[in-house]
């Protein structure tokens, strides 16, 4: 549901936050079709929490370090890039970036024509 | 994104899914090309073979090691010299290349008990080296011949040896990328998690997928140091063969080339624990991205802005001059396998350059995938391109300058375009701050180059212009700047020196810039420069 | 009187043993490496003899049968010495074909350059160790085509595939090299009639700079010949309409000529030897094989063997060569090059050549390296004079690796002038301040040796000359009495 703005510009939002982790970066592109899904969740959904000024960090894991530090760079590049997102409220937030892992699922997961996805093994 | 279908190969029809044309809006769930696939035969494609990939990718570079193929001499000639991956101690890896030079009697007889006595010729040629890589070639693969089982002979003979066995021939696999795969499973396998080293500092990583082409992982490493963190180990540029036992101990794996390294990455941290973070070690903001990233892991990322600030208001000014000069510039970016990725959106937006073609020798779909991403459309992809593709590639683009290997670079010449050299470069190092200095400046010096420009000149049909003595690249490249620019007092070119790299092996030997944090107190304090240099490595016992 | 008679025969003794010592000492020894391993090779493997000789012939394109670093490698190697690209292509043999067998890469190979290839006549089907160990049967493979494909899909085309072995675990590129120039011809040279009223030059692994020369040489002596290979087009231009590959020009008329040649000269015994022969014993064309024209005298008995051969004469012009030749050198010889002790290694014709050319300039070649385990160097007779004549302390080594020259500079007090070598020796003349000059294959850290001969007189002055100014760079870096060339 959304708040201050309607769907096509959420959509509009998306895309150019999806801009930039296409032009920048690396995290979403792991060889396994399971390893990208986790990437996508775990990253994306620490940058929600950033952005929303939640509590991003889980546990003192490595992992969960490694997917923060992803978040907090990816962040720090979104707000520089996109001064909107200061005007943005929190729910929106939520439903951009909730759109923006739904996009990312696919493009690199679900609707990806890369064969190596399906592969068991490394 | 439809694919594209070069003439040249309408009569091989399986090369339509190996090409496309990124068009606007499209998207990478409407076309990828294949990859990885085995070679059309006769094709002339680019390839090399599988022990190539593994034995001089990513084996060689290791610097205290004797490299030694087990085969006829032609492999271990053909990958002797040549590539630049440099060290830091007197280039023993460069400069001797060994094989056990198999001959039709061990192709019949078999050739266990030679390659023995070589290994055993090897080390006594070479007293000093304690550490041995055997690479599987064609011919003793063939005939069956068990390496391993002779290394650990040797082994059980000289305990102050270490000998690492690797099984890649070369039609393993369809390419290069083959031999990766082989080397860095076996690597891990046979080495991995065999010694201990000596942790000194707080921070500790694994550097992978650097080769330390024309110095590029001793830039990295300046930055790193700064930050107070320690390489465990580089796989494989200007590494100790020892360092690489000890990979298991890192808090963090870097990986640059994913495309070589990324498997040991993936097993390590499936076995270990340890996380994969992709960087880009290429461009001002993927560099600054990546080192902010690094720093937001270890906690310490004000350290990374101090470096990012730094290394920006020193070498901006010198590539915005270039950048200024640059704009428009149409490229063929055609490496191997990774650069087309690092480097294809921070040319164009850096440098100002428009990356019209992408291409990957021996890539899989996930480097198309990342490739098209971040070029721009109108932009051409192929995998697995050969050589008739390529001329009609570069006829159809027009592209002021080639971005490829030396000698698809010498076709290049001839259809009068300049070339770069993407995988040992021309005056590198191209990574960090600086080294992205050195390539705008490559860059310029090719395209605004007046004796290139005479080739397109037809002195028996064309009218010979005679008002000029000289052309000079700036009487080039200044034609349509603004006068704001041609007059700035901030824009200035490279000042980099011709090698950069003997100023930060002094650095390091002075050490006087280092500051690591304790291990256990995190008190900022120097660590001996013989630890830098060569870190202890205990024997795990098994 | 006894101890008279006692004393002279301890003397005789002293004096016959002093003899043997000193034979032993002060002469030429042919000895062979005795490791078996090899650092750092001289040659690289068959294949790439066999490539070379492929990239003479025009509308040729080599397709290798093997793993594809095979070729790459090959192409790179070429183009780091030639500045230039060469077209030859792989069957691409993959894991699949490593266990089944590869048959139908070449098949496919052979399908696919004759697609996208369209002015591509002679195609040579050149082994690898992989596929020789496989043992797949190229020759088989060649007539089945001949049969279906060529027949049925290339009817209307003039197609050549020719059948060359060269697994790597034998021999190496020099031998590779004299065998796919011996199948070519064999495959080509067909009797006619009359004789063309050619000769037959067979260069041997040479540069175009060689060939340039030879030509001069043949034209001066009004000499019609057929040069194998005719590579001076290797040294191709930079056109505004754009020629992209570099290429020989040898034709298929060309190697069909041979076999009515009025004579073949082949310059290098152990690259062109057995084609030489081939058509000595095939069509009963005379050969004259050695020497390698390198150096004055060499290159006399050069012109002696064309004046034999063809009845021409040696005209003033070539006397004139000669003399601008011998002035130059002995600007050179005395003051500079006497004495100088010089390590020569490569391909073995090149080696024993520069061996002979320098003793004639007063220069010690105190070590020969030559670099595979060809069992007829034993019995070369050129090397045999070395042994006999030679009253210094030399060493001739076979079977040789780049290590043996290094070995005895480092640990063996092996003191040294000069080296003439190719490049994949740079390092021991870098590291060990030895100057060198770039001779022979591959030559890629200097621009533009492969425009200049070695060979002929001109070949001759600028070999002289790259010695002599070796030696002179050395001396100013070394501040070596740097100033006695102030006034020279």
């Amino acid at each position: 549901m959304i708040k201050d703005m309607d769907k096509k510009t959420a959509e509009e939002k998306m895309s150019q936050l999806e801009w930039y982790i296409t032009k920048h970066c690396l995290w979403q592109y792991n060889s396994r079709g399971w390893d990208r899904e986790i990437q996508n969740e775990r990253i994306l959904g620490k940058t929600k929490q950033i952005l929303c000024g939640e509590n991003a960090r889980e546990d003192d894991s490595t992992a969960d370090k490694y997917y923060w530090s992803e978040a907090m760079t990816l962040t720090g590049a979104f707000k520089r890039y996109f001064p909107w997102l200061e005007e943005t409220s929190k729910e929106d937030i939520a439903v951009i970036m909730h759109m923006l892992k739904e996009k990312m699922d696919y493009t690199m997961i679900k609707g990806s024509l890369n064969v190596e996805l399906t592969k068991e093994q490394y | 994104m439809p694919y594209h279908q070069f003439e040249c190969s309408e009569c091989i029809p399986e090369r339509l899914h190996h090409a496309v044309d990124k068009n606007p809006g499209e998207q990478l769930t409407d076309a990828l090309p294949l990859g990885y696939l085995n070679t059309i035969p006769g094709s002339i494609s680019e390839r090399g073979c599988a022990y190539c990939g593994a034995k001089h990718v990513i084996g060689t570079p290791m610097k205290d090691v004797i490299h030694l193929s087990h085969g006829p001499v032609g492999c271990t000639y053909d990958t002797w010299q040549t590539k630049r991956y440099i060290s830091d101690d007197g280039n023993f890896q460069l400069k001797y290349t060994f094989a056990s030079n198999m001959k039709e009697s061990h192709i019949v007889f078999g050739a266990g008990t030679m390659l023995k006595s070589n290994i055993i010729e090897a080390f006594k040629a070479f007293p000093e080296i304690k550490r041995m890589s055997i690479y599987q070639t064609c011919a003793s693969a063939l005939i069956g011949d068990d390496i391993e089982a002779t290394a650990a002979e040797v082994m059980e003979e000289m305990p102050d040896v270490k000998v690492f066995t690797c099984n890649s021939p070369g039609f393993a696999g369809p390419s290069q990328s083959g031999g990766h795969h082989k080397i860095n499973l076996a690597w891990l396998s046979q080495m991995v998690g065999t010694g201990e080293p000596e942790i000194f500092s707080k921070y500790v990583i694994n550097y992978v997928g650097e080769y330390n082409i024309q110095g590029d992982q001793e830039i990295m490493k300046d930055y790193f140091y700064r930050m107070g963190i320690q390489i465990l180990s580089t796989f494989t540029g200007n590494t100790h063969f020892d360092d690489l036992r000890s990979m298991h101990r890192a808090q963090l794996n870097v990986l640059e080339c994913a495309r070589s390294a990324e498997y040991i990455c993936d097993e390590l941290r499936v076995r270990y624990g340890i996380p994969r973070m992709d960087i880009d070690g290429f461009g001002f903001e993927g560099i600054s991205d990546s080192l902010l990233k690094i720093g937001y892991f270890f906690g310490i990322e004000d350290k990374a802005r101090e470096i990012i600030a730094e290394e920006t208001a020193r070498w901006k000014p010198e590539l915005d001059w270039y950048a200024a000069r640059l704009k428009g510039v149409r490229i063929c970016l055609w490496p191997g396998g990774s650069k087309l990725w690092h480097w294809a959106h921070l040319l164009h937006k850096e440098i100002g350059v428009d990356v019209v073609s992408v291409y990957t020798k021996f890539g899989h779909q996930g480097d198309m995938e990342k490739g098209i991403s971040r070029c721009e459309p109108g932009a051409l992809a192929i995998d697995d391109p050969n050589e008739l593709e390529t001329i009609e590639a570069m006829y159809k683009l027009k592209p002021d300058v080639i971005f490829t290997g030396k000698r698809p670079g010498e076709v290049a010449k001839k259809i009068r375009v300049p070339y770069l050299n993407v995988h040992g470069y021309h005056n590198g190092p191209y990574k960090g701050y600086e080294g992205w200095v050195r390539l705008a400046k490559d860059i310029y010096n090719a395209v605004y180059s007046p004796i290139h420009r005479l080739a397109l000149l037809d002195i028996s049909k064309d009218e010979i212009p005679t008002d000029k003595e000289f052309e000079t690249r700036q009487t080039l490249s200044d034609v349509k700047l603004s006068d704001e620019i041609k007059n700035s007092a901030v824009l200035r070119q490279c000042t980099s020196s011709y090698d950069p790299i003997p100023a930060l092996r002094e650095k390091l030997k002075k050490n006087e810039s280092y500051l690591f944090p304790d291990p256990e107190t995190g008190e900022l304090r120097k660590v001996p420069v013989e630890k830098l240099m060569k870190n202890k490595v205990v024997d795990v016992e098994q | 009187m006894t101890n008279r008679i006692i004393r002279a025969i301890d003397t005789v003794s002293f004096w016959k043993k002093y003899e043997t010592i000193k034979k032993r000492i002060m002469s030429c020894e042919l000895k062979t490496k005795e490791r078996i391993g090899t650092i750092n090779p001289i040659f690289t493997c068959q294949p790439a003899g066999a490539q070379f000789a492929s990239i003479g012939i025009k509308d040729c394109i080599g397709l290798v049968h093997g793993g594809q670093g095979c070729v790459m490698f090959v192409r790179l190697i070429f183009s780091q010495h030639f500045k230039e690209s060469f077209e030859l292509a792989s069957t691409s043999l993959h894991e699949d074909a490593a266990v089944f067998g590869a048959l139908k890469r070449v098949e496919e190979g052979v399908d696919v350059l004759l697609m996208r290839y369209p002015n591509v006549k002679v195609i040579p089907i050149i082994t690898t160790c992989s596929t020789e160990i496989i043992g797949d049967d190229i020759d088989g493979v060649v007539l089945k085509l001949n049969d279906g494909l060529l027949k049925e899909k290339y009817a209307d085309r003039e197609v050549y595939l020719v059948p060359i072995h060269t697994p790597s675990f034998v021999g190496s590129m020099i031998t590779g090299y004299d065998l796919a120039l011996k199948d070519f011809v064999s495959y080509f040279a067909k009797k006619e009639e009359k004789t063309n009223g050619k000769i037959n030059l067979i260069t041997g692994w040479v540069n175009p700079g060689d060939v340039k020369e030879l030509k001069s040489l043949l034209s001066e002596m009004d000499v019609d010949a057929t040069v194998l290979f005719e590579i001076e087009t290797f040294d191709s231009p930079l056109m505004p309409d754009g020629n992209h590959i570099s290429h020989g020009e040898t034709t298929i008329e060309d190697l069909r000529g041979t076999a009515n040649a009025i004579g073949t000269i082949a310059l290098n015994k152990y690259e062109g030897g057995q084609a030489a022969e081939y058509l000595e014993q095939e069509f009963e064309v005379p050969a004259i094989i050695g020497p390698t024209p390198i150096g004055i005298r060499n290159t006399d008995t050069f012109l002696q063997n064309l004046k034999k051969m063809t009845g021409k004469p040696i005209p003033e012009s070539l006397a004139k060569k000669r003399g601008i030749a011998l002035d130059a050198i002995t600007d050179v010889t005395h003051m500079f090059l006497a004495g100088k002790k010089v390590a020569i290694y490569g391909s073995p014709d090149l080696v024993i050549g520069l061996a002979e050319f320098c003793l004639d300039m007063e220069m010690e070649p105190v070590l020969l390296l030559l670099g595979d385990d060809n069992i007829g160097y034993a019995h070369d007779l050129r090397i045999k004079a070395l042994q006999d004549s030679v009253k210094f302390k030399m060493e001739i080594v076979t079977n040789a690796d780049l290590w043996e020259l290094e070995n005895r500079i480092k640990n063996e007090g092996l003191e040294l002038d000069l080296i003439l070598g190719h490049s994949k020796g740079r390092y021991i003349a870098i590291d060990n301040n030895i100057p060198m000059v770039r001779v022979g294959f591959p030559v890629y850290d200097r621009a533009g040796k492969f425009r200049h001969p070695v060979v002929g007189y001109a070949g001759a002055t600028w070999l002289a000359e790259e010695m002599a100014n070796a030696i002179f760079a050395d001396m100013e870096y070394k501040h070596n009495k740097e100033w006695v060339l102030n006034v020279w």
